[in-house]
């Protein structure tokens, strides 16, 4: 008897939950009108200009989803039917605007509209001189962690929209903040691989603002500097080898060969070791596997958290074993950190793969860039 | 019955205090809103600013009414525990309960990475995680139940249900060791429990759960009253030993099973409260104790909640460290006072 009471319970449950699960949006039917792709090279989202209004299409707002968002985004007074079909409808320009990441920061800006800026979770990660100095003035209020946000301060704070992200789509707080009607964004820049693609992703931002195109202008103007950068590096005859990460514990991670910090090694006309391994996120290797390959690599870029030789060499004897190390040919993007400590690389390198390609090659081929100053890349000290 | 006239007093105070500590919950939180203003808002005549409305209503007065749900619920499977088993040391997740959440939540989270995409095509919303904990438990509540109808002795459930925790930890152990840092920084924030960003419908749902467990509980009182007696007393009593632990395992789990699918696992309060409520009521009628339980549980979570929050400040703490930091240096002083542990 117990046992179906149970049964019963357990039945319950599940049918009071199924109920809950949405039904996945049906296609808009206004998507057949006439309308532009602005977007090129990012593979994780899509925007769909209609002169009026814009479609932005998130498709993979985490790795491996199996549902994207639509967003349509409307300017002041126009009417678009059919509108209850997409996840969030936006009035643009948006005049105030809550972001999660410092990869956000950037895209803000490079548009000029920072000071639209009211809100960032723990705002000590920001590196940026510009946003800084608006935080020490009080304009950005901190809500807390993007995993653990203060609904309360968020909904209170009001911004015209919440630029979120998420590892999967559970962030309790997204539902509440929705309710109270801050439409809350994906952006899924950290999705993508392609170092283009990630720096694509101010058109968003550039939408949000009405601003594409502004937006359009200062990507195309990377997208230049960035294939410049590509040809002259395959101007040097020499393709010097590349490892790259470090031990944590007794495992060494290394980025695989389609992730984004790889295909600026191969870019840099560098010959990165692990480049034939498939996937985009980091293999997990032991020791020995690491020796038998990279013990005479030419270059070590990115390093894990370590900053100095001896650091290195403190925490595993192994390490001064490599030739990058013996030639002290490690660099390493920690070095440069923002006024509160957070990571300059993280927060601009995205936007900015014309810049990260021109330290790679300045690292690798120095003598062609001779006058160029790197931006993020140092030698270990 | 001078002491009924003292229980009475004392369950006007309680009362009072749940009255008390509930406003005094609703009106601080991170954001300060002015008291005539919650007031207009909780009466329905709205506020100088929506804003404000929207955090009463939709992220306190949801988040309180869930402290009061988890804080009373907790308390009372902790009592149903302490007396089955009859060992001041139980509490409402001795049966692997929370165990079985956190394998569930483990699954959900850090699975998809180490086994490889077995979730990867679910549906992922705020639902899932409370589906996930909930099925956890249910699974370890099974298990035990067919346990209990196999085995006669309930201290061997106890070590039993040790077990099932035991096993559930390692895998969870073993899962956590494949996860990415984010995924496990996810995980970590489920485990901390949180009371708030629940919707409307997972506190209708949290309550139904309660009320089945709270009714089964009461109809149980007269037997836990027999069993601290010991079991062959209880026997002799007319008492069917079996079927009584039975009811009592299963109202333990629904309680404690929904809580913590709702607000992750939130410890020390079912463990502490049977304490505070017999060292100050010094009886072990279950007639008395449980709703001084349920009371009692209510009010310390009120409280904790209420401190968590950090009122007026952009931090807020986990409410699960908080209900050990404030609640074990009073049973501690308690103790220490009365010299004597009264069980």
């Amino acid at each position: 008897m117990f046992y179906l009471r149970s049964l019963i319970f357990l039945l319950v449950f599940l049918l009071i939950f199924s109920c809950n699960q949405k039904e996945k949006k049906q296609d808009s039917s206004i998507s057949s009108t006439e309308s532009i792709t602005l977007t090129h090279h990012a593979s994780s989202f899509e925007i769909q200009d209609f002169g009026n209004y814009y479609i932005i299409e998130i498709k993979t707002p985490w790795p491996d989803s199996d549902k994207g968002f639509k967003y349509l985004l409307v300017r002041e007074g126009v009417e678009v039917p059919g509108s209850e079909n997409f996840d969030e409808v936006l009035q643009i320009p948006v005049k105030t605007i809550a972001v999660t990441s410092t990869t956000h920061i950037p895209s803000l800006e490079m548009l000029g509209v920072e000071n639209a800026l009211i809100g960032f979770p723990n705002p000590d990660f920001i590196s940026s001189e510009k946003t800084r100095k608006r935080i020490k003035e009080g304009k950005i209020k901190d809500f807390g962690k993007n995993e653990d946000i203060n609904t309360e301060i968020l909904i209170e704070l009001s911004p015209d929209v919440l630029v979120g992200f998420g590892m999967d789509g559970t962030n309790p707080s997204f539902p509440l903040i929705r309710k109270s009607g801050i439409p809350v964004l994906y952006n899924a820049d950290w999705t993508e691989t392609s170092p283009l693609g990630k720096a694509e992703w101010i058109k968003f931002f550039g939408v949000l603002f009405d601003k594409t195109e502004e937006a359009e202008e200062i990507f195309n103007d990377i997208v230049t500097q960035y294939n410049e950068a590509k040809a002259l590096a395959l101007q040097s005859k020499t393709k010097p080898t590349v490892i790259s990460g470090a031990m944590y514990r007794d495992i060494w991670y290394v980025p695989q060969g389609n992730s984004w910090g790889a295909r600026f090694i191969e870019d840099a006309h560098g010959d990165y070791l692990w480049k034939d391994s498939p996937g985009t996120g980091s293999l997990a290797l032991n020791l020995e596997q690491v020796i038998e390959k990279g013990l005479e690599a030419e270059f070590w870029i990115g390093p894990g958290q370590f900053t100095s030789f001896s650091e290195l060499k403190d925490a595993s004897a192994s390490y001064s074993k490599f030739e990058a190390f013996q030639n002290k040919n490690i660099f390493t993007y920690n070095l440069r950190k923002g006024e509160k400590g957070g990571s300059v690389y993280f927060e601009l390198a995205p936007n900015r793969p014309d810049l990260v390609l021109k330290d790679m090659i300045k690292i690798l081929h120095p003598e062609l860039l001779e006058d160029y100053e790197p931006y993020f890349f140092d030698k270990l000290r | 019955m001078e002491k009924t006239k003292s229980y009475k007093t004392a369950f006007a105070l309680l009362i009072l205090a749940l009255i008390i500590t509930f406003l005094l919950n609703i009106s601080l939180g991170s954001v300060s809103i002015p008291l005539n203003e919650i007031f207009s808002i909780l009466t329905g005549n709205g506020a100088s600013k929506k804003t404000w409305e929207h955090i009463i209503l939709d992220y306190r007065v949801p988040k309180t009414i869930v402290a009061v749900m988890a804080g009373g619920g907790l308390a009372v499977s902790g009592l149903l525990m302490q007396t089955l088993f009859r060992n001041p040391l139980a509490g409402p997740f001795v049966l692997g309960i929370s165990s079985g959440a956190s394998l569930g939540v483990a699954f959900l989270i850090l699975g998809a990475s180490a086994i490889g995409g077995v979730f990867g095509n679910l549906l992922m919303n705020q639902w899932n995680i409370v589906l996930a904990a909930g099925l956890g438990s249910f699974l370890v509540l099974l298990a035990v139940l067919a346990a209990s109808f196999k085995i006669r002795d309930t201290m061997t459930i106890l070590i039993i249900g040790l077990m099932f925790g035991s096993v559930t930890t390692a895998i969870v152990s073993v899962l956590s060791y494949f996860s990415d840092a984010e995924q496990l920084q996810q995980y970590v924030f489920w485990s901390f429990g949180s009371l708030g960003n629940q919707s409307r419908e997972g506190v209708g749902i949290l309550f139904i759960c309660l009320l089945t467990g709270l009714i089964l509980s009461i109809f149980s009182s007269k037997s836990l009253n027999s069993l601290l007696l010991g079991e062959n007393y209880a026997r002799s009593m007319g008492l069917h030993i079996k079927r009584t632990t039975v009811i009592i395992i299963l109202a333990t789990s629904i309680l404690a099973g929904s809580i913590t699918a709702f607000a992750g696992p939130i410890a020390f309060v079912g463990l502490a409260v049977p304490h505070l409520v017999r060292q100050v009521f010094k009886t072990s009628d279950h007639f008395i104790l449980m709703p001084a339980v349920l009371l009692s549980g209510s009010i310390l979570m009120l409280i904790c909640d209420t401190l968590a929050q950090l009122p007026f400040s952009t931090q807020t703490l986990p409410i699960n460290a908080i209900t050990s930091l404030v609640g074990a240096p009073v049973v501690i002083w308690l103790l220490v006072r009365k010299r004597k542990l009264f069980f």
